[in-house]
């Protein structure tokens, strides 16, 4: 019991933890960044005229206002760690962010921040895992070059947040930053201090292209993508609690049953039925506080694990974050202890009231309970019948919160597993025949068996099921969603070689390069097209979009079409006319219709609404991309650069040579170029990342089953040691011993299996078409893989037979007089 | 011959306070600690490669009204007394400031990289309200947020703006605005520009390259409207103008400066400055400069000038004590002055503590009557200057 609530407990905590860590990273980063910064002014394709700001200034006297540069690029030193680039001007800087302390901005040579457009200041934590100090130098892949920047200063200040909010920043004089990035004359955006009333008089003086934007708006735009993402995986660990609650009531049912005559003593002595029932629950409580403890430490070592997993993902698919500290915050220590007692005392409730109601006389008959198994059984199963209705009416009807199909999941969960007694008992009387036939006596003995102790064995098969489902369900949605993002890739990705600037893992490449690069891969012979894209963020009217412009030199795929407003050509058609087509979850997020969809974007000639004609599949950005011919975003905006290259090469030539030419065509410009095979492999390689906190925490829920399967078991077991003497002195040999315990739970572990194999497949299709579809938008085609359910089911097995192991030995090694003398 | 060092340091300080203060929060710029720091890192900044005032030099105008980014320090500097239509009195102060991080013309290319600060002071002192306001200004000297220029000559700090309103710098139109006020001043020069040391090479310390190239207009007259409060005035009187650059330290074991711009009804001006010891006494390097009537202008050395503080001013909000009254005697001229602040309290506590306000003036030359109106400013009162020195 311990252990179920500790396991249970431990996944919670982990798991809360790497949310916990993953946000408070976020808010001290972006709190560093932002300062108190309370508007910002943002768009335009290439950033803002730097002359806005000087008429903000000097025109609109806008005193707190502080241009801005901000850029992620990667440091080859720091294993392509994505650093932040921050380039302020310190003298507009004072009322917006804090970085330096006086005794540092008196250091000899601090003027070189300005004169030196390489200077970079940077902070002690930065420093010391470069390993360098003040006169040291950072490699940055910046674009399409490899940069030396000089570390003129190290800063050590402000509190343990702000160091670590600035802890990937590359400070740098924002004429410095413009310059590295080939942003002269434009900023990323403004900062402001203001009220709301002066930024809205100030949106009407902007040009179209701009729009000033509360601050936390930024914020919360970006912290609402992983959302979805970290409700998933808070829902993934809440089931392992409910894995938990199983075991708690098994032992808790279990210590009742072995205390009836107790129970029944104290009845007799004057306790009211509130009193035992209240015992019980303490008792449960205590010990369920006891493993929630033992739960948080081991959830805290699991969590250090689950940090780095977590953010990994957040930074695959959203945005560039460096965890670093794993904090136990207090709400996660009462989360976990709340939910493991409150487990414990949910799953005692049965129990204790059974203990109840006992009546003094009753106690002495140890069978009474099983006796109503039957009927038991027959309840459970309505419950859970109804269970299973309101579960579905949830799912079906309430679409909108994430929350509540999580809930209707969990309780279509729960009403399955209540049917487990019910099915027991009609898999015990079907199979009795059969064992019959093979084993004799012995099988129809052992089928009986698990029949009579229904009260334990019901609920130990229901947890062993539930686990084992999880397994199965979250293993088809894997499999599914992986072998529709192999089938995806196959259609995507269509180029022989791709060229990029090194980007942090899995996130687009939005690095500007220069726009003759293409010609200069056009010319390299055996190439025979090359598409170039820009990527770029943009603004629409809700909010920021990921914009893909393409030159398209070859049309999209019919099957990369989830919808399409006419045949492939016509769509790509339109397409090339003006009109854009945008990925599925694109379409969720701003519930965009399949046919007649519209998007208004802010672009740099002023608010211009597109039709979406299309709706493609994509699994690359969680936020969703937009896709628009590219010559159509050039006249809308002021952006000539591109950002990655696709490249066919002649059917004719073989491909290794020509990629060699590329390469020593782009030498040492710090590019990547990438094979097709390479970049699906590495798309894979994120794929499988993403999915392996989701994996481990499928394993967590079977190995919590697994260990509460064989303690249930055991103590079942155990428990019969005067039935087996009984038998054993009347002739029961001991490999009939071994037969019958092992048929037992042998029989036990299959129905689990056996039974999980239907409610897997029922939490896959929820996982996959509501769960899924709701939480980010993507259509998975299902895939059944046999392995996994062969798995599931030879775990259960396994499982069951290895929880007869240690009771057999002991029963095996029991004097058979003394086993009976004992009563 | 002397000038105004006060000023030449203070740009120093003031500039790398900027800095400071820009990297600092806010609530820990404090004025004492903020310029400790600024000053030793005022004292290495590259001057070796900078160009010093070490010669005289025949000025070209308009193109010596304008910037000279081979020197490190540079302002152009205006302080007058005003009197509005209906008699009421007011001083004003408006100046920009250069400072160099690096020798030569700002980079262009477009992008906000300078090797140029400019930061402002401007003041207001109401007399008739006792109420004197003050603010300072920092920027970048790029994309047309700071800068200088001599054709047409202009200098400006975001919106606070010198500019020519005919050739050279003999009309300007100043504007500038705070949360308190507002200043719309066209002034004019009534008077040829005033070189001030040998030839407008001003000598700072016996060292020699420790000296500044110093031009004047020592009488402009201004007209223009004043807005304080909800209340606008017409208001005209006589200014004064200081163009300065330079690239300089000055001695070791120097407090402050004490420095009169002082305009005779007359027609007449006097430009007097000595230098404070750390020992009390007054450094050798003191003096001023006579300007006739006419316009002739002649140096004074520091044995002509008598100058004594009758009274103090305690500053409640700084904690620092200035002089507030004076006696000074110019026997060769045959002159005595007694010097009084319109009003007590113009002290600027901007990123450098230091003490800029109008005064009147009454006395007499042999027997007749004189009467005028200046300006005065005093340094070092709050806090050592030594440390910028060192």
């Amino acid at each position: 019991m311990v252990m179920g609530v500790a396991l249970g407990v431990a996944v919670i905590v982990a798991i809360d933890l790497a949310n916990l860590s993953a946000s408070t990273a976020f808010s001290i980063s972006r709190q560093a960044l932002t300062g108190r910064t309370t508007h910002q002014i943002v768009g335009g394709s290439t950033g803002i005229d730097q002359a806005i700001y000087r008429d903000l200034r000097i025109e609109k006297g806008i005193r707190t206002s502080a241009p801005v540069i901000e850029s992620i690029a990667v440091s080859p030193d720091l294993d392509d760690m994505p650093l932040r680039i921050l380039g302020v001007d310190p003298i507009a800087e004072a009322p917006f962010r804090e970085y330096l302390p006086a005794q540092n901005a008196g250091e000899p040579g601090f003027e070189a921040f300005f004169l030196d457009p390489r200077a970079v200041i940077i902070n002690q934590l930065l420093a010391s895992r470069l390993g360098i100090g003040p006169g040291g130098s950072i490699n940055l892949q910046v674009n399409e070059r490899l940069e030396v920047l000089n570390v003129i200063g190290v800063i050590d200040s402000g509190g343990e947040r702000s160091r670590q909010g600035l802890d990937d920043v590359l400070l740098m004089d924002v004429g410095s930053a413009q310059q590295l990035l080939g942003m002269e004359g434009r900023l990323t955006r403004i900062d402001l201090i203001t009220t709301d009333e002066e930024a809205e008089e100030l949106q009407s003086w902007l040009p179209v292209n701009l729009q000033i934007l509360p601050a936390s708006d930024q914020e919360e735009t970006l912290e609402q993508l992983t959302d979805a993402f970290e409700l998933n995986l808070q829902a993934l660990s809440l089931l392992a609690l409910v894995v938990g609650m199983f075991l708690v009531y098994n032992t808790t049912m279990f210590s009742v049953i072995q205390r009836r005559l107790v129970f029944g003593i104290m009845r007799t002595l004057g306790a009211t039925p509130g009193q035992i029932v209240t015992l019980i629950l303490v008792e449960a409580g205590l010990v369920a506080a006891l493993g929630s403890l033992f739960g948080i430490g081991l959830g805290v070592m699991l969590g250090r694990g689950a940090v780095s997993l977590v953010s990994q993902t957040i930074n695959d698919f959203y945005f560039v974050l460096n965890v670093r500290g794993v904090d136990l915050a207090g709400l996660t220590v009462l989360k976990g202890l709340g939910g493991g007692m409150l487990a414990a005392v949910l799953a005692s409730l049965a129990p204790a009231f059974e203990a109840a109601r006992v009546a003094p006389v009753m106690a002495l008959q140890r069978s009474s309970v099983e006796a109503q198994a039957s009927r038991w059984s027959a309840r459970a199963a309505l419950a859970g019948t109804a269970l299973i209705a309101v579960g579905t009416v949830i799912l079906l009807v309430i679409r909108q919160s994430l929350i509540a199909s999580f809930a209707g999941l969990f309780l279509l969960l729960i009403g399955l597993a209540a049917w487990v007694p019910a099915a027991m008992v009609f898999a015990m009387h079907t199979v009795r025949p059969l064992l019959s036939a093979l084993a004799g006596p012995t099988g129809r003995m052992a089928s009986g068996m698990v029949i009579r102790s229904l009260s334990r064995t019901g609920v130990a098969v229901a947890a062993l099921m539930v686990s084992l489902s999880v397994a199965i369900g979250v293993g088809i949605m894997i499999a599914s969603f992986r072998s529709t993002v192999v089938d995806w890739l196959g259609l995507t990705l269509r180029a022989d070689v791709y060229i990029s600037a090194p980007v942090v893992s899995g996130t687009r490449p939005t690095a500007s390069l220069s726009e003759g690069l293409a010609d200069t891969i056009a010319a390299v012979p055996g190439v025979d097209a090359v598409e170039t894209v820009r990527t770029v963020t943009v603004l629409s009217e809700r909010g920021e979009v990921l914009l893909l412009a393409v030159d398209a030199q070859r049309q999209r795929d019919a099957e990369l079409y989830r919808f399409a407003d006419g045949s492939a050509e016509l769509v790509w058609e339109r397409v090339l006319d003006g009109a854009v087509i945008v990925s599925e979850p694109f379409a969720y997020r701003f519930d965009i219709p399949p046919e007649g969809g519209e998007i208004t974007l802010i672009t740099d000639k002023g608010r211009r609404t597109f039709d979406v004609v299309g709706i493609y599949y994509d699994y690359s950005a969680e936020q969703g991309t937009l896709l628009m011919n590219q010559d159509v975003y050039r006249s809308y905006w002021d952006d000539e650069s591109i950002s990655s290259l696709a490249v066919f090469v002649s059917g004719d030539r073989e491909l290794a040579p020509v990629v060699d030419d590329i390469r020593s065509e782009l030498g040492g410009s710090g590019l990547q170029v990438q094979l097709n095979r390479e970049l699906r492999e590495e798309a894979l390689v994120i794929f499988d990342r993403t999915f392996l906190i989701t994996s481990a925490l499928r394993v967590l829920a079977i190995v919590v089953a697994f260990i509460g399967v064989v303690s249930a078991l055991m103590a079942l077991q155990m428990e019969r040691a005067r039935e087996f003497a009984t038998m054993r002195a009347l002739g029961l040999t001991g490999s009939d011993l071994w037969k019958l315990i092992f048929m037992e739970t042998g029989l036990m572990g299959a129905t689990a299996g056996l039974l999980s194999f239907p409610t897997g497949v029922v939490l896959a299709v929820v996982l996959i078409y509501v769960i899924n579809l709701r939480s980010f938008g993507w259509t998975i085609n299902m895939s059944l893989d046999p392995w996994i359910f062969l798995s599931a089911l030879a775990a259960a097995i396994t499982a069951a037979l290895i929880a007869g192991i240690y009771p057999g030995l002991r029963l095996l090694r029991l004097p058979v007089a003394e086993s009976l003398s004992r009563e | 011959m002397l000038s105004r060092p006060t000023r030449m340091v203070m740009i120093a300080v003031l500039l790398l306070a900027a800095v400071l203060s820009a990297c600092v929060a806010r609530e820990d710029v404090g004025d004492a600690g903020g310029s400790a720091v600024a000053l030793r890192l005022a004292a290495r900044s590259g001057e070796n490669e900078f160009a010093r005032a070490t010669e005289i030099r025949s000025f070209q105008f308009p193109e010596d009204h304008g910037p000279h980014f081979d020197y490190q320090t540079e302002w152009w500097y205006y302080t007058g007394n005003l009197t509005s239509d209906d008699g009421q009195r007011f001083g004003y102060q408006f100046t920009i400031f250069r400072r160099a991080l690096a020798p030569g013309a700002p980079p262009g290319g477009g992008s906000l990289s300078t090797n140029q600060v400019y930061f402002a002071h401007i003041a207001l002192t109401d007399v008739a309200e006792g109420e004197h306001f003050f603010e300072e200004r920092f920027s970048r000297g790029a994309a047309d947020l700071a800068g200088a220029q001599a054709a047409p000559f202009e200098a400006w700090v975001e919106d606070w703006r010198v500019e020519a309103k005919g050739p050279g710098a003999e009309k300007v139109q100043i504007t500038a605005a705070t949360a308190e006020f507002e200043l719309s001043l066209l002034l004019e020069a009534e008077k040829p520009i005033v070189m001030h040391g040998e030839s407008g090479l001003s000598a700072k310390s016996d060292e020699p390259g420790n000296a500044s190239y110093y031009l004047s207009f020592t009488r402009m007259q201004a007209g223009g409207t004043l807005v304080v409060g909800d209340k606008t005035f017409s208001v005209s009187g006589p200014s004064w103008f200081d163009h300065e650059w330079s690239t300089s330290v000055l001695d070791e074991g120097t407090v402050g400066w004490d420095w009169f711009g002082l305009q005779l009804d007359d027609g007449r001006e006097l430009m007097l400055y000595y230098i404070r010891q750390a020992d009390g006494s007054i450094g050798p390097i003191s003096g001023g400069t006579y300007i006739a009537a006419d316009g002739e202008a002649r140096s004074l050395t520091s044995s002509e000038i008598q100058i004594t503080a009758v009274s103090t001013w305690y500053s409640d909000e700084s904690g620092a004590e200035y002089p507030s009254g004076w006696q000074i005697s110019l026997p060769s001229l045959d002159m005595n002055l007694t010097i009084e602040p319109w009003i007590d309290a113009q002290e600027m506590r901007v990123s450098f503590t230091y003490w800029e306000g109008a005064v009147r003036i009454t006395g007499e030359e042999g027997g007749t009557a004189l009467s005028g109106s200046g300006y005065v400013e005093l340094t070092g009162y709050l806090e050592s200057m030594e440390g910028v020195l060192s």
